[in-house]
């Protein structure tokens, strides 16, 4: 008698949430992309397909960073002073999505016009942040959020004191969001249902349970996202919402990828083990769950899209 | 349209007869008749306090939500949810017999005298009437012989001690009394008193009344709260009951920094005064209810976390709060009162009762006692929420138990205009959901001066169904109403304007308060939540929960599982005990067969450490939420949220 | 199945004796349950008990150990499928693949240099666990040899012939290698060969049932000491096997599957990738194709880890962590190392835009009021946190911010730090901006 593979039956899935408005929709996006559904663990197709893949965005700021480690320089080059420049490279290289990270120089004009710019050098959808401090991002955000309406943008990053204004605005213009929590289970399920109470709808959320890097706290990440899929999957519907995962921000963070001197010798070639860490970062979170990574380096973009290619075919 | 005679008959028999017109509620009916009916949840149905019996004619419930099958048999019905569809007949009962009527209300078990109390046979003091022969130039036996002689031969007693102390008053009392004295005895065992030594306690002159009380006293030493009962040890009586914060709360709110602060010079000196300051202020309040002095308590049986305990007799703390956490005794010897500072008789027995471990004290074995849950058949949890928020799970068979860091929220301390469950405590609210205007229940009856536990329990719940509070515990600034605004505090929600008050102040509660609620009834679900898990039992298949704390009379159950204090399991399940520490320390000082029961509850409860890893923090966490971030494990707060939004 | 505490506690004495150490029989049940502890300590338990016991502790993944004159590399006795459930306990060999075709000298080079590798990752040294030596042809006896003058660890011998595999096993006397690889036409040399050299052997079978059949097969044979190599051309492949395997020896409890899994990665396309599969993903053995610092490094770092207890508190390293640029006359902030309260500390103050030193003490990963609490923040361990790190020589306003719940503190920091001024902030971090602008500005 054959073996019965046990199969997990579960009776909730991933939320499906899809990104960017193309011009039937009232937006201008070239194409959309549609994450979620997914009602297993990662990839056992086994048990049920992979009905949205895993993508990959590629990580872009309004203004060329000047703390960005110089093996991400060397190859973006001359286009990290623009970002519609930076945004087609991106494009070319491979990324699904583009993130527009604005930054503390900006004004709400400067991020207007970056976001405009970045919406017209691409048909991608795009996911839109503020610099990260909560007065200034909503001070940018709002008025990038009403200069693209419709375009069914990602704002974020949307965090436990800081997301009031930033839903507000998503709900008024049509877009979506990105909400961050500090690596807890809990505390990403507790800005879920605050946001939803809000009045978003629960598909136009997407969930940043901050990962840490490869050998910086990833696995407490890496569990914190297990858990949320697995809760997901029970039929807890405030934590059905799609992954979003910062693997190139946390590995660019790293030592071992931003630089090459004063490094022991056993950390081997630097190029090389830079794009190993993102890569890897990056692979372990797919293992764990993300619906969307984003990513800086366009090898590790190119490695993470063969892996995920060859991970949905059964 | 048709008009139909609604005809409203009160209390007192009156009746008021009104128009009202097909589909429009009871409650405007009696509005329009100007019968009061009262409507604190702004006539959602949610808080049953218009309940009415229709006596006569047809009418439909829209909601049944706070009846029972019976009640409507019986013609219950809300006024506010009940729709006129003919002529009817309606008596509206007062409102204190609605309030008792509600199935949330838990009344705290009233304190009786333990069944077949026998004062001869359960316990360890008595009183004996002793008649010497008088000394003579023939008889020249000295007096503490003569006594021990007497004790001998009249009462077949062979082992006698005394103290100095006594032992220096003997010729007076024995010679005031012309040789006929009374002595109150104490034996470790009564039921073997020729092998148990005795001690003599108190030796008064001349022959007191056989019946007239013998009193001792039960306390329980809170870290916040110290209860204190008065009992007549003759009659098993308690005759006074009082409670006072604990004067140590200036030193520190939780165990630990008590803990740090005696282990500062002379600081184990002033918290040993302090709580003795409240205990004997206590014990002199309870014996001048009663006409008695404190110098004729002969008896005392204390109960407390193993802390307050150490505290109290002055043994160094400092090991409690250390890893491996070793206390320096859990079951201290017999002492007396001239050693504890204890302001009762010099020789009075003092038991300080048995603990666990340095965070299971003899609070917990005296309240598994009072409880009744080492006897329980079923498996059953015991809950009290107190300071440190301990938990009991088990039954005759096995008893687990863990301890939390609740903090004093919900005894009335740490929260700005929090205060203990006495006159001029707000013990209730309901908050109207259109106006968000509260209304107030007030212990006494009089002007509210705070809110008490349990009235933190219930404002808190309201402001989470009225949209007041968000689940996250945030102050909802964008609420259209006066009471709501930014305070001192942060954001706040005024309970009482100032010019109701008893102070003349206005009395809020601020984000910083529900923060402090919202920690404290975390941390004590988070407690029995993981408790259950780590012996793989289902918290829904508990039998029974058992409530103690300070919350006076009584404890909403619906409200306290609104906000995810307790568990959502059928109301029925819960009984609310008050405070369970007091009591139990009240049996084993009435009974030596109780005092043993502790005993051996000490010697068989296992204790579970919480902090060690992760899964705490993680269960803390997700109840740090109202009600609880699992919202699936609130069913019924979830029906309400959405009925209500 | 594992019994519960309660389930256990039900086949004990119940006196509660204390002789085995513990205050009650239901505490020495619960350790028992978690495994912490021998039955042998109670002296009263039952035979019968003994029996029912015994038979709900054996592991359900068979732990192998593979055993050499420079060390043991283990795999086997997991209990979960997912980390945070429990935790995963023996880390997966790295085993790096030489040829025998390759020759000896080739090999040895090679080998002496990846043995040689060690790398250090927060104060732990990291190694490579072994080598793969595969008969591809050639001198397997001579390239085994070669393996062998080079490294002391535990080795793998690869190939599908039992007669080329037999000389390498003769040159390893005393260890336990591992062998690769039983499938159904050779299962029965094989079986004999690891056998005669008390060898660990590895079964290769497409499906579980072929797997399930040779192990069954084997195992009467006499050998106990197998691992599982379900194949797999590319990382959805591996992924479903690798998953189904744990699944039934885990869930269905299916002995005959109950054995370590091997992962050959450089099947996939993107060996690295794969590799870091593999170590998520239940193998207990991986062999890499290649050796090279820069790929086997974050390998080592991400086993690490996948293979860290999650129910140990999370940590931060400790130290002094630069927030918004802080200039010499920026605070000076303290907390304790427990991740979560660092996180809100290091984000309110980022998000507000204020230049803050923020130093983090080693509080055992507890948070402000725990560590205070268990006495592993007191004034002496943030004075020797303040010194350890240098903060004076980065600061020229001498300013520490203590967190509000141990303002007790602040007089007995004073005393140990007579030059800083304490300053007692909020209790919560979300109050740090205000207390910020109003106090430090």
């Amino acid at each position: 008698m054959p073996i019965e593979i046990p199969k997990d039956k579960w009776p909730g899935s991933i939320r499906k949430v899809t990104l960017g408005a193309t011009a039937a929709e009232g937006g201008t996006r070239a194409k959309t992309v549609t994450v979620g559904g997914q009602a297993t663990m990662p990839y056992l197709h086994f048990e049920a397909p992979t009905p949205n893949q895993p993508v990959v965005a590629i990580e872009i700021k309004s203004r060329k960073p000047e703390d960005w480690s110089p093996l991400l320089a060397e190859v973006w080059g001359e286009a990290m002073a623009d970002p519609a420049k930076w945004a087609k490279a991106a494009e070319a290289a491979g990324a699904d999505l583009i993130v527009l990270a604005l930054t503390l120089a900006d004004t709400p004009d400067d991020a207007v016009k970056a976001v405009k710019s970045v919406l017209g050098a691409t048909g991608l959808p795009v996911i839109v942040w503020g610099p990260g401090q909560a007065e200034k991002d909503n001070e940018l955000l709002v008025p990038v959020a009403e200069a693209a309406k419709g375009e069914k943008l990602v704002l974020g990053l949307c965090e436990d004191k800081n997301y009031r204004t930033i839903v507000a605005t998503a709900m008024a213009n049509g877009h979506l969001i990105q909400c961050r929590t500090p690596m807890d289970v809990n505390l990403a399920k507790q800005l879920n249902i605050l946001i939803t109470d809000m009045g978003l709808p629960a598909d136009r959320i997407l969930m940043d349970p901050t990962t840490g890097a490869l050998g910086y706290g990833i696995e407490y990440g890496y569990s914190v996202m297990e858990r949320l899929r697995l809760a997901a999957l029970q039929g807890d519907s405030m934590t059905q919402m799609p992954l979003i995962v910062t693997p190139g921000f946390e590995a660019w963070k790293a030592k071992e990828s931003k630089v090459g001197e004063g490094v022991p010798a056993a950390w081997g070639n630097w190029k090389e083990r830079a794009v190993h860490w993102e890569t890897l970062t990056a692979a372990a979170l797919m293992e764990s769950g993300a619906d969307i990574l984003i990513l800086r380096h366009p090898e590790s973009v190119k490695r993470i899209k063969a892996a995920i290619s060859e991970l949905v075919t059964a | 349209m048709t008009n139909h005679t609604i005809t409203f008959t009160l209390a007192d028999s009156k009746t008021v007869t009104v128009q009202a017109r097909t589909g429009s509620l009871l409650s405007e009916a009696a509005r329009q008749a100007g019968v009061e009916i009262g409507q604190p949840c702004g006539g959602q149905g949610r808080c049953g306090r218009c309940l009415v019996q229709v006596t006569a004619g047809p009418v439909r419930r829209r909601s049944t939500l706070r009846l029972a099958n019976e009640d409507i048999q019986q013609g219950f019905a809300l006024a506010c949810q009940t729709v006129i569809e003919g002529d009817a007949a309606v008596f509206v009962p007062p409102q204190e017999k609605i309030e008792r009527r509600l199935t949330t209300d838990r009344v705290a078990a009233e304190v009786s005298v333990p069944a077949g109390y026998e004062y001869s046979h359960a316990q360890t003091v008595r009183r004996v009437h002793l008649t010497l022969k008088s000394p003579s130039m023939d008889d020249q036996t000295d007096d503490w012989s003569r006594l021990q002689t007497a004790l001998r031969t009249q009462l077949g007693i062979n082992d006698t001690g005394i103290s100095l102390g006594l032992m220096q008053k003997i010729s007076a009392i024995l010679r005031e009394g012309e040789w006929r004295v009374t002595a109150i005895l104490a034996t470790m065992n009564p039921e073997t008193p020729e092998t148990s030594p005795t001690r003599i306690v108190a030796l008064q002159p001349g022959h007191v009344d056989e019946y007239s009380p013998l009193w001792g006293i039960a306390v329980d030493i809170g870290t916040t709260t110290v209860s204190l009962w008065l009992v007549d040890l003759v009659s098993g009586q308690a005759r006074a009951q009082v409670a006072e914060y604990n004067g140590q709360i200036a030193r520190g709110e939780d165990v630990i920094s008590r803990i740090v602060y005696a282990g500062k010079d002379g600081g184990a000196d002033e918290m040993r005064s302090l709580v003795l300051g409240t205990i004997n202020g206590l014990l002199e309040t309870a014996c001048k209810r009663v006409k008695a002095s404190p110098q004729e308590v002969v008896k005392a049986a204390i109960s407390g976390n193993s802390t307050m305990i150490h505290l109290l007799l002055g043994i160094p703390a400092g090991n409690i709060r250390l890893s491996p956490f070793i206390t320096a005794v859990n079951h201290p010897p017999l002492l007396t009162g001239i050693e504890t500072g204890l302001a009762i008789a010099t020789d009075a027995i003092v038991d300080c009762l048995p603990g666990v471990a340095s965070y299971v004290g003899a609070d917990i074995t005296a309240g598994v006692l009072s409880s009744g849950l080492n006897n329980a058949e079923e498996v059953t949890l015991f809950l009290d929420v107190g300071t440190n928020g301990e938990t009991v799970l088990g039954n005759r068979d096995w008893l687990v138990t863990c301890a939390c860091s609740a903090g004093p929220a919900f005894e009335g301390a740490g929260v700005i205009h929090g205060m203990r469950a006495t006159a001029g405590a707000i013990e209730e609210v309901w908050i109207n959901s259109e106006t968000y205007e509260p209304g107030l229940r007030v212990i006494g009856g009089g002007k509210p001066k705070g809110i008490c536990g349990s009235g933190l329990i219930s404002l808190l719940a309201e402001m989470l169904l009225t949209g007041i509070l968000d689940k996250g515990g945030n102050v909802a600034l964008t609420v259209n109403s006066k009471r709501v605004r930014e305070g001192d505090h942060g954001p706040e929600y005024v309970v009482v304007w100032g010019a109701e008050t008893e102070t003349g102040q206005d009395i809020v509660i601020s984000h910083v308060d529900v923060d402090n609620l919202m920690r404290a009834k975390a941390a004590i679900y988070a407690g029995f939540t993981m408790l259950a898990q780590q012996v793989d039992f289902k918290l829904e298949d508990v039998h029974k929960i058992l409530i103690g704390g300070s919350f006076g009379k009584y404890i909403n159950v619906e409200k306290a599982v609104q906000i995810g204090l307790l568990p959502d399991v059928p109301w029925e399940r819960f009984e609310f005990l008050g405070n369970t520490s007091v009591r139990g320390a009240y049996y084993a000082l009435l009974d030596w067969r109780e005092r043993e029961n502790i005993r051996q509850i000490a010697s068989r409860m296992t204790y579970i450490e919480l902090s060690a890893d992760n899964t705490f923090y993680d269960a803390f966490m997700s109840a740090m939420f109202l009600p609880h971030t699992d919202m699936d494990k609130f069913p019924s707060v979830s029906a309400a949220l959405n009925k209500s939004s | 199945m594992a019994l519960s505490g309660i389930q256990i506690y039900k086949l004990l004495p119940q006196t509660n004796c204390k002789e085995c150490g513990f205050p009650t029989c239901l505490a020495f049940a619960m350790k028992l349950a978690a495994k912490q502890v021998e039955l042998s300590a109670c002296p009263y338990v039952t035979e019968a008990a003994q029996k029912q016991l015994a038979e709900s502790a054996a592991p359900p993944i068979r732990l192998v150990t593979l055993k050499a004159a420079g060390g043991e590399a283990k795999a086997g006795n997991e209990v979960v499928m997912f980390r945070h459930e429990k935790t995963f306990y023996n880390r997966p060999g790295l085993f790096v693949r030489v040829k025998a075709s390759e020759g000896a000298e080739a090999i040895g080079k090679k080998v002496a240099e990846a043995d040689a590798y060690k790398v250090n990752y927060v104060g732990l040294d990291f190694t490579l666990d072994g080598f793969a030596v595969e008969a591809d042809g050639g001198d397997f006896a001579g390239a085994v040899k070669a393996v062998r003058g080079a490294s002391k660890r535990p080795l793998i011998l690869i190939g599908k012939d039992p007669a080329a595999l037999e000389p390498g096993l003769q040159a390893l006397t005393g260890e336990t290698p591992l062998l690769y690889a039983a499938n159904a036409s050779n299962w029965e040399a094989m079986a004999d060969l690891a056998k005669k050299y008390t060898a660990a052997l590895v079964v290769s079978g497409e499906t579980p049932d072929a797997l399930a059949d040779l192990t069954q097969k084997i195992q009467a044979k006499g050998v106990e000491d197998m691992v599982l190599d379900p194949g797999g051309k590319n990382m959805s492949q591996m992924l479903t096997a690798w998953t189904q395997l744990r699944r039934l020896a885990l869930k269905s409890n299916f002995r005959p599957l109950g054995y370590p899994i091997i992962a050959f990665p450089c099947d996939a396309k993107d060996e690295g990738v794969a590799a870091a599969q593999a170590i998520a993903k239940y193998a207990g053995f991986v062999v890499l194709s290649e050796f090279k610092p820069e790929a086997i490094y974050p390998l080592l770092v991400l086993r690490q880890n996948i293979y860290t207890d999650p129910q140990k508190p999370i940590q931060v390293t400790p130290g002094i962590y630069e927030i918004n640029q802080p200039k010499p006359e920026s605070p000076v902030l303290v907390t304790t190392n427990f991740s979560i309260t660092y996180f809100a500390v290091a984000n309110e103050v980022e998000g507000s835009g204020l230049p803050a030193w923020l130093v983090v003490c080693d509080a055992e990963g507890m948070s402000v009021l725990t560590a205070w609490a268990a006495g592993k923040f007191d004034a002496e361990r943030i004075a020797k946190t303040i010194k350890g790190f240098d903060v004076a020589s980065k600061v020229s306003k001498k300013r520490i911010v203590l967190p509000g719940h141990v303002a007790v503190l602040s007089g007995e920091l004073e005393a140990e730090l007579p030059d800083w001024e304490i300053k007692v902030g909020p209790r919560e971090a979300v109050d740090i901006p205000a207390f910020y602008k109003q106090v430090l500005m």
